[in-house]
């Protein structure tokens, strides 16, 4: 149901090591952020978006659809950064409303189109790391960073859970739509509210018998789950290491000398 | 073509435009990569002594009850279930409530505050809304300030008496439009290139109301139903969920 996970599982990449794609995709999104430049977030976009769909065998079209999901916020929220309201032109482009202008100066033109770059180039990152390392995967790796043991068990069962509450949802909200549960407007968020809380109801039920279950097969307050990852690879640490040296030398002369 | 076939035309291709340039209206995270680093830090500390009153009071509650483990997961997969349904909307478009009030009214805002941060670390990896370095700041609009707000405003209505479904109505609505307050003003914090902070701020704002507003408005009537149904149908159970609220 939720589509990246399907994709991750299907990567080729899924049987690297998880603790090298996490550092690779970590480091190079903090970079990537921290540089603010449209250079650095061309080659990070590059490079991110050519591992993902030539290394990691995620469909060039799919990869482009997920692309588009943050557009809305994208969109918005450049419009607020470009344009402004004043009552004297700037440089670039005016457009009179009445005695105010509505105008864009060449400032925040380029800080405006910086700063896509900079979005798109951290999401191609945080793309590679989800499109190749199921979230088991991550939550070891979190482990390993001595995350607090209550807080990745939480994340574990929070994520075998979503998947036991979608399936719910999902067969709940299609037999709302055989009984004309969306007919009209008013119908259809009564439908969500009986939705909601009868989903609520279910996962309540269903947590009380897990824990039963859990109890029973001796859980003493640990899941411990066998986890099949690959040892790392030395060649592969030494590209990371070579790559995000390289970006973050470039990074830091376009930042400080050009 | 006539003058009427011309303005038809222009009013489905403006819909049409608008429709396709926003898919779907997601309640507001900011996305990845979107603030300086700097800011993303600053964010993140300031979440941090919330969280670890989250962190504490979790830890507390479950050492006296170790079976509130899988109760307190299911609820955090409920919150993360619930804001990824689509929710009925007037104009056909698809968005998503952020559940992070209903949440606050049921649970209580200090487990919600570590709920909503596994919950929005989860919505980054899987559904990409939001993402790893805006985390920060999107914990703190979304599982803290939204829900400390709408847990507030709960508690004040259900003390001077108004309507319960008056009370959660407003606990949700004005907790998702706290939140939406505080992420323009991080966006405005963030970014200000030409103009003054409070200019930057009432731009933003503005720019985000039209899907917000109406949002934030639906939030709240599918919380009443919802809390409705639950008081309806769940009374022992939501009395077990007591339990999650007083260990503060």
């Amino acid at each position: 149901m939720i589509a990246i996970d399907k994709l991750c599982y299907n990567s080729r990449l899924r049987y690297e090591n998880a603790g090298e794609k996490f550092a690779f995709a970590v480091i190079t999104l903090c970079i990537c952020v921290m540089s603010r430049s449209t250079a650095t977030a061309c080659i990070v976009l590059a490079v991110t978006g050519i591992l993902s769909i030539w290394k990691g065998g995620i469909p060039v079209r799919r990869y482009l659809r997920f692309l588009t999901v943050p557009l809305a916020f994208l969109f918005l929220s450049t419009l607020a950064v470009m344009f402004h309201i004043k009552k004297a032109p700037l440089d670039l482009l005016a457009i009179p409303v009445g005695s105010w202008y509505l105008t864009v100066g060449t400032d925040s033109f380029l800080y405006a189109v910086q700063l896509i770059f900079t979005a798109l180039a951290a999401v191609s990152c945080l793309y590679f790391l989800s499109f190749t390392t199921p979230v088991p995967d991550i939550l070891e790796v979190l482990h390993r960073l001595r995350c607090p043991a209550l807080l990745t068990e939480l994340m574990l069962l929070i994520y075998r859970f979503i998947f036991i509450l979608l399936e719910t949802a999902d067969a709940i909200a299609t037999s709302q739509n055989c009984r004309l549960g969306n007919r009209d407007y008013k119908t259809s968020l009564r439908s969500f509210g009986l939705l909601g809380s009868a989903l609520m109801i279910r996962a309540f039920q269903r947590s009380g018998r897990l824990y039963d279950a859990m109890e029973a097969r001796c859980y003493d307050g640990r899941i411990h789950v066998l986890s099949e990852n690959r040892p790392p690879r030395k060649k592969i640490i030494v590209y990371i290491i070579i790559f995000d040296t390289a970006l973050f030398l470039f990074a830091v002369w376009r930042r400080f000398f050009s | 073509m006539s003058k009427q076939e011309k303005r038809i035309l222009a009013l489905t291709s403006v819909c049409a435009l608008t429709f396709g340039i926003a898919p779907r209206v997601n309640a507001m995270h900011i996305m990845e990569g979107y603030l300086p680093g700097g800011f993303c830090i600053a964010w993140g500390v300031l979440c941090l002594p919330f969280l670890a009153a989250g962190f504490f009071s979790i830890r507390k509650t479950l050492r006296e009850h170790r079976n509130l483990i899988t109760l307190l997961a299911m609820s955090g997969a409920f919150v993360f279930v619930i804001s990824s349904l689509k929710i009925p909307t007037m104009f056909g478009s698809c968005s998503h409530m952020t559940g992070t009030g209903l949440g606050a009214i049921l649970f209580g805002p200090t487990a919600v505050s570590i709920l909503g941060l596994i919950v929005l670390l989860f919505q980054a990896l899987l559904l990409a809304h939001g993402g790893l370095t805006t985390i920060g700041a999107n914990t703190f609009s979304m599982a803290i300030a939204g829900p400390f707000v709408s847990w507030g405003i709960y508690l004040l209505c259900k003390k001077v008496r108004i309507n319960r479904k008056v009370g959660i109505f407003l606990a949700a609505a004005l907790g998702d439009l706290f939140t939406y307050c505080i992420t323009a003003l991080q966006l405005a914090l963030a970014h200000h290139a030409d103009v003054t902070m409070g200019e930057a701020l009432v731009e933003f704002l503005a720019v985000f109301a039209p899907t917000q507003v109406p949002l934030a408005i639906i939030e709240g009537i599918i919380t009443v139903l919802i809390v409705m149904g639950l008081e309806t149908y769940a009374k022992p159970e939501l009395r077990a969920i007591g339990f999650l609220k007083e260990a503060k």
